[in-house]
Order: structure tokens, then C-alpha cells, then sequence
């Protein structure tokens, strides 16, 4: 037994002894498919988001936000005009996520401080949802302050978006939607809807400890068609007047094709 | 069994799509009608979007009539040289209601357009359908001695008669100017590029009442102008607006012409004037329907919209 030995023994002793709680928290994450694929049958997506945290405490929750790829949308206020239901009153936001998920292991209220939820937006009362053409950035009292134009019916037009896209389950917020399943394991369903935008998806891992978070990690997801759907949808935007040219051919076959059937009989 | 419609971007049931194109291809067969009036309305209902509903359901029509143009050119029961007027007349209106749509999509108004044109269009063409065979069925049923009153064959002037450029028209037996025509069938253009429908059922009457067509050649030269105009529409929604979904078409057509010979053969064992009022109590239905979501207080008082040229 050489001295190298037993200097090798003791490094390994010395590192064994460090407690793990210690050593800074970190995450490692994986969802059960990188990409989805819409294909003619696709009727929405289950995934699984697992993973482990080096360093749970006691008291330490975990959330998981996923966001799809940013849009524009025009919200408007339906108003009664002669009796009719007009859409009226336009606003236009800009880079809403398409698909916005958030599940954590307790109420988001009880983990995080309104302040980090907020910055990071976490929740749907946090979700940014800015409309630039109404906002102005005023200096109040020495601060820059975003002001809105339409003063408080930005937040009926908010509140309008988060209400519907909830609706068609494109919006979700659901707490004890993590589970801690041992130690440090974790798991949570992202369930993708059938009308879920296509595009780049990201999925991120907050660790909160004393309601701010401590650590993070994101994970992409990639949503496209794929097979005949994505050729047909190809087709259409790249060859538009050829798609269109062999739309109607297609229609003069089957209008003469049965006709020719059923004249026979 | 759900099927993913690549253009609209939604998962319907496609059993519900082949059921739709045949209960619509049934009615159409029976009562002799395209039915884009009461297709376009329906795929509305279910959830496609209005844009996707008008474009794909005019490459329905293409299908539809394109077997009964076949029909009435070989029997020769078409005036070609009308025909081409019309469809003068329905290609500037056909390109001009493309336009218009993009314009009314851009301002968040075009689901609004869509159902006043059918409240409005339904409402008095079933209307006047509606009294019409009622009366009809009343008068059968007074059937008396005299055999109805002469029918004149006459034509009376009208100011018709006094328009310019006058052409002859040998298969339809008339002198007319060229502008009515022209502008009946830029009327009809514009109505299948707005509201996906042939737009039959204001052609016909326009050309019985109006130009005053022998009936013998009116149904035939309605689905000429008809199959073109609503090719051309196909072709100009697919290249500017890309609303045409060939996926939604196909399941629509193949499921519609199941439908459209079952209900011909159906068609012959009821009576004319039976048919013309049931039809005309449906065409009332979705009007009163379609009225109904106007003025009923929206579930939701806000719509949220894509923005017109946002990225794909």
C-alpha cells in the first residue's frame, strides 16, 4: 500500500462528508418527447416533464411554465349598434404566447413573493401581456412608469384573453400540478390541446426557495406538422396559385368522376 | 374518429364532415339547389373558421355543379353566349369580393358581413319562396273548373329594354342589352367570394324575372356561370388569402355527392310544391338562426382576432 493510496482514501472520505444539501441547487429536467408531431389524426398532446432537483429543502417548491411561440392578437369589445352585436374598439398586443401553462407544487401564491412572480412572469395574474400602441412610458415621481391609454379597460381586454384562451385550453394554471415524488424527483403532465399552435415551445423549471427563485432551467420543445398535413400546409403558403389550380381539379374530378358513376347505374 | 384539417387548423370528426356533406348533398339533390347557404352557415357552427368556411366551401361548389353543367351542355340545355356574359360579369365580381374580404378580414369585421349578407339574402329569398308555394298549394287545392288564367307570352317593355349595347341572344330567343347581364353576374361574383355560395338562388330568379330567360335554359346556364365563377374564387382565395383547405373539400365533396343522387331519387317521389316549402322553411331556419346570434347577447363580449399578415 503505497502513500498515493492513502492520500486517494482520504480526498474520497473528505468529498463524501460534504453534506449535499450544502452544494448550490440545481436542476435537471427532460420531457418525455422533444417534439410533437401534427399529424391527420392529431387530437392534442400528453407529455411528461420529470426531473430532479440537487439540493430540495424542506419548504422548497418547484414550478413549471411552459410558453408556445409568440403572437400578435387583435382583441376587440363587442358593443350593441342597432340592436346588432358590432366588434368594436380594437386593441392590438404583441408577443402574446400562443400556448402558456404554469404547474407548481403549491398555490403560486403561497410560493413566490408578488414581486419575483412578477418579474419572471409566472402565473396568469403575472403573464405579460403588453399592447404598445396604448401605452406610453411617463416619468412619475422620478420613476419610468408604463401607463395605459385606455386606463383601466386594458385590464378588461387582459383579463378577455386569459378567459378565453383558458377556454379552448390553451391557457392553464394548475397548482399541485407538480408532484414531488421522492427526494428530489419530480414530475408534471403538459397536456397540449388539439387548436395548440405549431412553433417553438419552452418549458421552464423554477426552484423557489423563501419565495424567490434560486435556480432554473429550460428545456425546449419543438411543435410541427409533420406527413401529409405538413406537405398540404407547405404547399399552400409556398405554391399558392398551383395549390389553388389543383384544388379545383381536384373538385372537377370528383364532381364528373361521380357523376360518370352513378349515370351508369 | 377525428381528423386534423391542415389549413384550419383544427381536429374535427370527419364521419361529422362526410354526414354534413351528405345530409347538404341530399337536400341539394332533392330540392335541385347548390347548398353553399346552408354549408357555409353549418361549417360555421362547427368551429371552422368563417375565412376557411366561404374559400373551402366555393371548392365544394366547383364540385357540385360541375356534374350538372356537364349534363345540361350535353343535353344542350345552355346558352353559352349568356353564359360567357354572366361570367364576364362574375369574374370582376368574383376578383372585386376576394379584395373586399381581405379588406373586411383586415378589419376585424368579415364574420359580421358573412352573417348579415345571409340574414339579409335567406330572409327575403325564403320569404318570397315561402309565399310563393304556400300559395301555390292553395291554389291546387282550389283547383276548379277554369284552367287558371292565359299565360302571356307577351313580353311586356320594361326599362330593361332601354338600355344600350344590344346583342342577340338565338338560345334564349332574346334581343337584350349586354349590361344587365354583366351586372347580375358581378352581383352573383361578388355574393360567391364573400359568402361561399353559387349564388343560384338569386341567379335563377334574376334570369326568369329579369332577363326573362325560357326556364328550359336557366338552370343550365346558371351552373355554367356558376362551376366558373366558383373556380376562379377557389383559385383567387387559395393564391392571396390561402383559405382554401383541400382536406375539409374533400371529405365534404365525396360525402356530397353520396348525398346529392340519393336525394334526387328522393326528390321525384314528392311533389313540387311541397318541396319549395319545405326548402323554404330551412332557408327561414338559418336565417332566424343566424339573425338570432346577431342580436342574442354574445357569451363572451370580446373576440380575440389574428392579426391580418402575421407571420406563418
Amino acid at each position: 500500500m503505497s502513500v498515493l493510496t492513502a492520500i486517494l482514501m482520504a480526498l474520497t472520505i473528505q468529498t463524501a462528508d460534504v453534506p449535499i444539501a450544502e452544494e448550490a441547487p440545481g436542476i435537471l429536467a427532460a420531457l418525455t418527447q422533444e417534439t410533437v408531431e401534427i399529424r391527420s389524426n392529431f387530437a392534442g398532446a400528453e407529455l411528461i416533464l420529470y426531473g430532479a432537483v440537487r439540493g430540495l429543502e424542506d419548504g422548497d417548491d418547484i414550478v413549471v411554465v411552459v410558453r408556445g411561440p409568440a403572437q400578435d392578437l387583435r382583441v376587440m369589445r363587442k358593443a350593441r349598434t342597432f340592436g346588432i352585436w358590432i366588434n368594436r374598439a380594437p386593441v392590438q398586443f404583441e408577443d402574446v404566447p400562443g400556448y402558456y401553462a404554469v404547474a407548481s407544487t403549491r398555490p403560486l401564491t403561497d410560493i413566490g413573493a408578488f414581486t419575483a412572480l412578477r418579474r419572471s412572469g409566472i402565473g396568469l395574474d403575472h403573464l405579460r401581456l403588453s399592447a404598445p400602441e396604448t401605452e406610453s412610458q411617463e416619468v412619475r415621481f422620478g420613476v419610468e412608469v408604463t401607463v395605459s391609454e385606455i386606463g383601466e379597460e386594458i385590464a378588461d381586454y387582459r383579463g378577455a384573453i386569459a378567459r378565453m384562451r383558458r377556454n379552448e385550453s390553451l391557457f392553464s394554471e394548475t397548482s399541485e400540478g407538480v408532484d414531488i415524488i421522492d427526494g428530489g424527483l419530480f414530475r408534471a403532465v403538459v397536456a397540449l390541446p388539439p387548436s395548440t399552435p405549431v412553433g417553438e415551445y419552452t418549458a421552464d423549471v423554477y426552484l423557489f426557495r423563501n419565495g424567490q427563485p434560486v435556480a432554473l432551467r429550460s428545456i425546449g420543445l419543438d411543435v410541427h406538422k409533420a406527413g401529409l398535413e405538413r406537405i398540404i400546409y407547405n404547399f399552400a403558403y409556398e405554391h399558392s396559385m398551383l395549390y389553388g389550380l389543383v384544388a379545383v381539379a381536384l373538385a372537377l374530378l370528383f364532381g364528373w368522376g361521380a357523376a360518370a358513376i352513378f349515370s351508369r347505374r | 374518429m377525428q381528423i386534423y384539417l391542415p389549413i384550419a387548423e383544427i381536429s374535427v370528426n370527419l364521419l361529422l364532415l362526410l354526414g354534413l356533406g351528405a345530409g347538404v348533398g341530399f337536400l341539394s339533390g332533392m330540392f335541385g339547389v347548390g347548398g353553399g347557404f346552408l354549408m357555409t352557415p353549418l361549417l360555421m357552427f362547427i368551429g371552422i373558421p368563417p375565412a376557411v368556411a366561404v374559400s373551402t366551401e366555393a371548392n365544394q361548389i366547383v364540385a357540385s355543379s360541375s356534374s350538372g353543367a356537364l349534363a345540361h351542355w350535353r343535353r344542350g340545355t345552355l346558352d353559352i353566349k349568356m353564359g360567357l356574359l354572366l361570367l364576364v360579369g362574375g369574374a370582376s365580381g368574383s376578383i372585386f369580393g376576394v379584395q373586399l374580404f381581405a379588406i373586411l378580414r383586415g378589419m376585424g369585421q368579415i364574420d359580421l358581413i358573412i352573417s348579415l349578407c345571409y340574414v339579409g339574402f335567406l330572409g327575403i329569398i325564403g320569404g318570397l319562396m315561402f309565399i310563393e308555394s304556400v300559395t301555390a298549394i292553395w291554389r291546387r287545392r282550389q283547383a276548379s273548373a277554369a284552367g287558371g288564367p292565359p299565360v302571356s307570352r307577351h313580353r311586356k317593355r320594361t326599362w330593361i329594354d332601354t338600355l344600350p349595347f344590344k346583342m342577340r341572344f338565338p338560345k334564349s330567343g332574346l334581343y337584350l342589352s349586354v349590361i344587365p347581364p354583366i351586372v347580375i353576374g358581378f352581383f352573383v361574383g361578388t355574393l360567391a367570394a364573400i359568402m361561399g355560395v353559387g349564388g343560384g338562388f338569386v341567379m335563377v330568379p334574376a334570369m326568369i324575372y329579369v332577363l326573362r330567360m325560357p326556364t328550359n335554359v336557366v338552370v343550365g346556364t346558371s351552373l355554367f356561370q356558376i362551376l366558373f365563377v366558383t373556380a376562379l374564387t377557389t383559385f383567387l382565395q387559395a393564391s392571396q388569402n390561402q383559405t382554401v383547405d383541400v382536406v375539409l373539400a374533400l371529405s365534404l365533396i365525396v360525402g356530397g355527392v353520396i348525398g346529392a343522387q340519393l336525394g334526387a331519387r328522393a326528390g321525384r317521389r314528392v311533389s313540387a310544391e311541397n318541396l319549395r316549402a319545405a326548402l323554404a322553411f330551412m332557408v327561414l331556419a338559418v336565417c332566424a338562426k343566424l339573425g338570432w346570434d346577431l342580436v342574442a347577447t354574445p357569451a363572451d363580449l370580446f373576440a380575440i382576432l389574428p392579426v391580418s399578415g402575421a407571420g406563418h
